[in-house]
């Protein structure tokens, strides 16, 4: 692989007690590459992507991110997590905030740009992920669908130059999953560093160039949507594909 | 039996009366400001994962909810002059009202950010934000909200506990009522109008109570 990945694994291990969670993952992602992760659950992908922005901490191995070595006294983690946008299955939007405060909140106190020009920019992306007329609309106020767009806003309210979605469909109402997977399609073709914990295959084949399939805290297979799906190489993705793909 | 009530001597005590409610109202307010101060730095210490804060936060919190607050009071009002340090009783007074009711708001500070979910820190520390940003713009104003009511129920207990304030011969409300009991021999009269006092209080809290939960229920409904 190239050293000129965004996101750099080499060798990585880590564990919660004696479960090996990730087994020596080695995995680079290009800069505006689309990565779609995917696996049995307890597999480790939500695992792998919450390392990226440090939300979990490796045992041993080297991650690099955007140049920046994790772990290194040297990184500035809050300063590299800025750069880093993360969409979560739960969504977790500020309860107390509007959907355009959730937008502006990081922006004017993280990258401490002026309030009129965030609240500017933040109506622009809520505007973009088709939540205009929501702006002021509180979370409790607005469906699972609207609340994964507004937090997808969120993100891109801090121009990030990655984004990490992990499962950001899973806890959707199933006519709810299309207008976020659209705004994440939209999102992809802007050219963003993406790496996707999914089983929405259908996306997975848009916008993905590369699929990872992890069992058991290890990368099994990876290759293009195409060949994964089409061609599984391994009995376990063969059998994990029987299963997402019979419905 | 009620001809031996006299109304004519309650309303001739009503501005001792006044004075008592007004003393009781102020040492309250202060003794709850001093309290929640009190309360936020033992909570903010308990939170911490070392244990070089945590363990005295939680010595002091069981020390003062294992001891009664008479016991307290008692050692602030006699026991320290024997040792060199000589208060006036309504600074004494606000004190151990503050440092009692200051180890119940600190679990109830506690309980209320610990019951803002995971979530919401790691929504806070993805976006890059600092210990204290995540404190000041996401958790604690959450938390707040949660710990209205509870808190408003230690104020409805501090309010009441002032009453022992009387026994260090602070000029609050039960004094008043004593007074009148002694002076004139008429303890019903004292004390049932001291015990009104007191409700009109409680009325005046919950009012408060009410007020806060409407106007804090307008920012947003928690999902």
């Amino acid at each position: 692989m190239t050293k000129t990945g965004m996101i750099e694994f080499r060798g990585v291990n880590k564990w919660f007690g004696t479960l090996n969670v990730l087994r020596d993952i080695t995995l680079s992602v290009e800069p505006r590459e689309v990565v779609v992760v995917c696996g049995p659950s307890g597999s480790g992908k939500s695992t792998l992507i919450r390392c990226i922005n440090g939300l979990e901490t490796i045992r041993d191995g080297d991650l690099t991110v955007d140049g920046q070595r994790l772990g290194d006294p040297a990184t500035n983690m809050t300063r590299l997590r800025t750069e880093i946008g993360f969409v979560f299955q739960s969504f977790n939007l500020y309860p107390h905030k509007t959907a355009l405060e959730n937008v502006t909140l990081a922006p004017i106190h993280v990258r401490k740009i002026p309030r009129a020009e965030a609240e500017e920019a933040g109506r622009e992306l809520l505007a973009k992920v088709g939540l205009a007329d929501k702006v002021n609309a509180y979370p409790a106020q607005l469906s699972g669908g609207q609340q994964q767009r507004v937090a997808i806003a969120r993100c891109l309210g801090m121009r990030p130059k990655i984004m990490l979605f992990d499962e950001p469909t899973s806890a959707l109402d199933p006519e709810m999953i299309s207008e976020v997977l659209d705004v994440m399609v939209a999102v992809a073709e802007e050219g963003m560093t993406m790496m996707v914990v999914t089983h929405e295959m259908g996306f997975a084949r848009k916008v993905a160039q590369r699929v990872v399939f992890m069992d058991a805290g290890a990368i099994v297979e990876s290759g293009t949507p195409d060949e994964f799906f089409s061609n599984p190489k391994t009995d376990r993705s063969r059998a994990f594909l029987s299963k997402i793909l019979r419905h | 039996m009620l001809e031996n009530f006299s109304f004519r001597t309650i309303v001739e005590y009503l501005p001792l009366f006044g004075q008592g409610l007004v003393t009781t109202v102020w040492l309250s307010v202060l003794s709850f400001a001093g309290a929640l101060a009190v309360g936020i730095v033992l909570a903010a210490m308990n939170l911490q994962r070392g244990r070089l804060f945590r363990v005295p936060a939680k010595a002091y919190i069981d020390a003062v909810r294992a001891t009664p607050l008479l016991a307290q009071l008692y050692f602030l009002y006699f026991g320290l002059p024997r040792l060199g340090l000589i208060l006036p009783e309504f600074v004494v007074g606000i004190l151990a009202l503050s440092l009692n009711s200051g180890a119940y708001v600190a679990e109830i500070i506690r309980a209320g950010i610990l019951s803002i979910p995971r979530g919401q820190v790691e929504a806070g520390v993805a976006s890059g934000m600092t210990y204290v940003q995540r404190m000041r713009l996401v958790i604690l104003p959450q938390a707040f909200k949660v710990t209205i009511p509870p808190l408003l129920g230690q104020a409805i207990v501090l309010v009441k506990d002032s009453a022992l304030l009387s026994l260090i011969s602070v000029a609050e409300l039960t004094r008043a009522g004593q007074l009148l009991a002694s002076d004139r021999f008429m303890p019903a009269e004292g004390f049932i109008t001291i015990a009104a006092f007191y409700l009109l209080l409680y009325y005046g809290l919950k009012g408060l109570a009410a007020l806060s939960g409407r106007w804090l229920g307008l920012a947003g409904a928690r999902t």
